[in-house]
C-alpha cells in the first residue's frame, strides 16, 4: 500500500476508496471502518479545519462576519435564490429611470 | 461498460411512443406539469387582482412624487417598498406548497437543528435578535425624521434651491441604508418553530410516486426504484442537513456539493446497496430539474444595468467560453471533449447551474460533472474572499470591482457575499452582472446541444440532415428554452412590479424552484452514489482541468476588468455617476 497522498489510481485516501467493486470485496467491518474514517476527516476539515482558519486569519473572519451580517448564503448558485440580486436590481431599476 | 451506461443516447428514428417513453420527454412533461399547475394556482386563485390595485395606487403616487420633486421623495421610496411586499407565495397555495417542500434548516452546533426547532428555541433566538433590531430601527426612525425635515425645507423652496435638494437627497440615501439595516435585523426576529419530519416523509412518497411513474413509462421497474429511492432522498436530505452548517454555507459547500461528496463516500467505501442503483436516475432529475430552471432564465434581465451590464456579461463570457474550449482542445488537448466545454462554461458562464446545463446539453459523464463542478466550488471560496481584499486594497473603485466580481466569481452567492464585503454599490452592481450572466445559460446550453449534434458527434465526412439532427438533439433542451421564453414574454406583459409579485415571488419561488433545488439535491446525491472514485480519478490525471481552470479563469479575469473598465468608465460614465 502506498503511502503516497496519491497513488497509482489516483487515490488520496489508499487502501480506503477504492471504488465500489475493490471495496464490495471486503468485509464489512473493513468497509465501515473506511466508512467512518472518510466520513471523520471530511468532517474534521469542514467542521474543524474550517472554522479554525476562520478564526485565525482576519479577511476570513472579516468576511465570516459580514455573511453573518448580511445573511447571504455564498452556496447558492443562481440568482433566483439570492434575495440581494432582487434588491440591487431595484436599486440599479431606481437609480438608472427604467 | 459502465462508462458507457452513463452516457445518454438517443438511438434510430423518432417515434410517437418516444414521447411517454423517453427520459428526454417525461422530464420535459414533469417538468411543464409543474409549472402549469403553478401557474393556475397563482393566476386563477391568487390575488392578481388585489396586486394590480396596490401596485396602480403606489404607482399613482409615484408618478405624482416624480412630477413634484427632481429627487425621489421619501413618499416615492415608500410607495416603492409596498410593492416590494408583495409577494404571490404568501397566498394559501404558496404556503401549502412551502410547507411541503421545506428543506432541513440551518444550524451551528446541533444537526437536529436542521430538522426540529422547539418553540423555546425560536423564541431564544428572536429575543436574542431583538436589541439589534430595536437599535438599527431608532437609527432608521432618526434618519427617517432627518430626512423628513430635509424633504419638507427643499419642499417649502418649491423644490428650486440646487442646495436644499442635494441635502435632502443625501439625507434620504441615508435613511434607505438604515431603513435596510433595519429591514435585515427584522428579519432575524421572525423565527418559528418547525418540524421538518413529516413533511420530508411526505415529499419522499411524493417524488417517488412522480418520478417512479416517469420510470415505469420508460419500461423499467416501479418498485425497484422506489426502494432504491429511499435512500437516494435520504442522503438528499443529509447533503442538505451538511450543507446548511453555518461554516460550510460560509465556504460555499452546499447541499449539492455534500450530495456528491456524501453519496462518493458511501459508494466507495460501505458500497452503494445494489437495490439503490435503479434510483440513480441522475439524467431524469437533472433534466427535469433544468426544464424547471427555463421559468427562471428571463431573457428581460439582461438589460437591467443598460449597456455596460450586456457587454461584460454577454460578449465577454462567450469569448472566454469559446476561447477556453479551444484553449482546452489545441493548446491542452484535453481527451474529453465533453469535460473540456463543462470546464469552460462552469467558469465563464455562472458556475454550477451552468456545468449542469451544459453537461447534459453535451452528454457529459457524471464524473465530468462532478469535476467541474469541485474545481468551481474551490475557486469560488477562494475568489470570494480575495477579489474584495485586492480590489480594497488597490483601492479600485466600487463600481468597477462590482462588475469584475460579478463577471468572474462563478456562484451568485458568492458573488453577492464578495460584493457586499466590498460595499453597497459593488454588491449591487456585482450582484446584476450575475444575473444578467446567468440568463447566459439557456443560449449556452442550446448553442451546446446544437454544436456537439451538428459537429462532435457527427460521423467524419457525413452530412447531417434536418431529421437526424432532431433525432440526435437532446429535447429537454428544448422544454427547457420553451418555459425560458415562455416566462419571459409574461413578465414582461405583467410590467416589472406585477412581474416580480406573481412570477418571481409567486410562480417560481412558491413553486417551480422549491421543486428544481429539490431535483438537483436529488441528481447530485445519484451521482456521488453512483460515482468510483477510481474513475474519477482518471478524469484528472495530468491535472489538465485544473490547467484549464485556471488558464481559463485568468483570461476572464484580464478581459472582464478591461471591457467593465472600457464600458463603466470611458463609454458609460454617466452610467456609473448614477450608481
Amino acid at each position: 500500500m502506498g503511502m503516497s497522498l496519491l497513488n497509482q489510481a489516483g487515490n488520496i485516501f489508499p487502501g480506503f476508496l477504492q471504488g465500489p467493486d475493490i471495496m464490495a470485496k471486503k468485509s464489512l467491518i473493513r468497509r465501515l471502518a473506511a466508512f467512518v474514517f472518510v466520513l471523520g476527516v471530511t468532517f474534521a476539515v469542514i467542521y474543524g479545519l474550517f472554522p479554525w482558519m476562520t478564526h485565525s486569519f482576519d479577511p476570513l473572519t472579516r468576511m465570516s462576519q459580514s455573511l453573518n451580517e448580511t445573511g447571504i448564503d455564498p452556496s447558492r448558485y443562481y440568482y433566483t435564490d439570492v434575495e440581494q440580486v432582487r434588491e440591487s436590481e431595484q436599486y440599479l431599476r431606481g437609480v438608472l429611470d427604467q | 461498460m459502465a462508462q458507457e451506461s452513463n452516457i445518454v443516447i438517443d438511438h434510430g428514428r423518432s417515434k410517437w411512443s418516444d414521447l411517454w417513453k423517453k427520459e428526454d420527454y417525461l422530464a420535459i412533461w414533469l417538468g411543464f406539469a409543474i409549472i402549469l399547475v403553478s401557474m393556475i394556482a397563482y393566476f386563477n386563485f391568487g390575488p392578481q387582482a388585489d396586486f394590480a390595485q396596490k401596485i396602480g395606487a403606489a404607482d399613482q403616487i409615484q408618478a405624482a412624487e416624480s412630477s413634484k420633486a427632481p429627487f425621489k421623495t421619501i413618499a416615492w421610496h415608500k410607495a416603492q417598498d409596498d410593492k416590494g411586499k408583495l409577494k404571490a407565495s404568501g397566498s394559501a397555495f404558496g404556503k401549502f406548497v412551502g410547507h411541503w417542500t421545506k428543506k432541513p434548516g440551518s444550524w451551528k452546533t446541533n444537526p437536529l437543528d436542521a430538522f426540529v426547532r422547539s418553540e423555546g428555541q425560536a423564541k431564544a433566538m428572536n429575543e436574542k435578535a431583538l436589541p439589534k433590531y430595536e437599535k438599527a430601527k431608532a437609527v432608521s426612525d432618526a434618519a427617517l425624521s432627518a430626512a423628513l425635515t430635509s424633504e419638507q425645507a427643499a419642499a417649502g423652496a418649491g423644490f428650486k434651491d440646487t442646495a436644499l435638494n442635494d441635502e435632502a437627497k443625501a439625507k434620504i440615501a441615508d435613511w434607505r441604508k438604515a431603513h435596510k439595516a433595519s429591514g435585515d435585523a427584522k428579519k432575524k426576529t421572525g423565527n418559528n418553530p418547525y418540524n421538518y419530519i413529516p413533511t420530508l416523509i411526505g415529499l419522499c412518497i411524493f417524488f417517488a410516486l412522480i418520478f417512479g411513474l416517469g420510470v415505469k413509462l420508460m419500461g423499467e421497474n416501479f418498485t425497484s426504484f422506489v426502494k432504491g429511492f429511499v435512500l437516494v432522498f435520504i442522503v438528499s436530505v443529509l447533503a442538505y442537513m451538511l450543507g446548511g452548517q453555518a461554516v460550510s454555507k460560509q465556504y460555499g459547500m452546499g447541499a449539492e456539493a455534500w450530495g456528491v461528496l456524501l453519496g462518493m463516500i458511501i459508494a466507495n467505501t460501505l458500497g452503494t446497496p445494489k437495490w439503490a442503483l435503479p434510483a440513480c436516475k441522475v439524467e431524469f432529475f437533472i433534466k427535469t430539474g433544468l426544464v424547471l430552471l427555463g421559468a427562471e432564465v428571463l431573457f428581460n434581465k439582461i438589460i437591467a444595468i443598460g449597456v455596460p451590464g450586456i457587454f461584460v456579461a454577454w460578449v465577454v463570457t462567450p469569448i472566454v467560453l469559446v476561447c477556453t474550449y479551444i484553449f482546452g482542445q489545441k493548446v491542452l488537448k484535453m481527451p474529453s471533449k465533453t469535460l473540456n466545454i463543462v470546464i469552460s462554461a462552469d467558469m465563464s458562464v455562472c458556475g454550477t447551474s451552468a456545468a449542469i446545463a451544459t453537461a447534459a446539453a453535451c452528454r457529459a459523464k457524471k464524473e465530468e460533472l462532478t469535476l467541474s463542478i469541485g474545481l468551481s466550488l474551490v475557486f469560488t471560496a477562494i475568489m470570494m474572499i480575495v477579489m474584495p481584499a485586492v480590489i480594497k486594497a488597490i483601492g479600485m473603485p466600487e463600481v468597477l470591482g462590482g462588475a469584475w466580481m460579478g463577471g468572474t466569481i462563478d456562484a451568485t452567492g458568492a458573488v453577492a457575499a464578495a460584493g457586499a464585503f466590498l460595499g453597497e454599490k459593488a454588491l449591487y452592481v456585482a450582484a446584476t452582472i450575475k444575473m444578467i450572466q446567468n440568463v447566459l445559460i439557456g443560449v449556452t446550453a442550446f448553442c451546446v446541444a446544437m454544436y456537439w449534434t451538428m459537429k462532435v458527434e457527427r460521423e467524419a465526412g457525413r452530412n447531417v440532415g434536418a431529421m437526424e439532427i432532431w433525432n440526435r438533439f437532446p429535447k429537454f433542451v428544448l422544454g427547457f428554452l420553451v418555459a425560458s421564453i415562455l416566462f419571459t414574454l409574461i413578465d414582461s406583459n405583467l410590467g416589472k412590479d406585477m412581474g416580480t409579485a406573481m412570477l418571481n415571488q409567486g410562480v417560481v419561488k412558491g413553486g417551480t424552484s422549491l421543486f428544481r433545488d429539490w431535483f438537483f439535491a436529488l441528481s447530485f446525491a445519484a451521482i456521488g452514489l453512483s460515482t468510483n472514485f477510481r474513475e474519477l480519478a482518471k478524469y484528472f490525471k495530468g491535472g489538465k482541468p485544473l490547467i484549464l481552470y485556471v488558464c481559463g479563469q485568468s483570461f476572464n479575469l484580464v478581459l472582464t476588468l478591461a471591457m467593465a473598465y472600457v464600458m463603466f468608465y470611458l463609454v458609460f460614465p454617466e452610467i456609473t455617476a448614477k450608481i
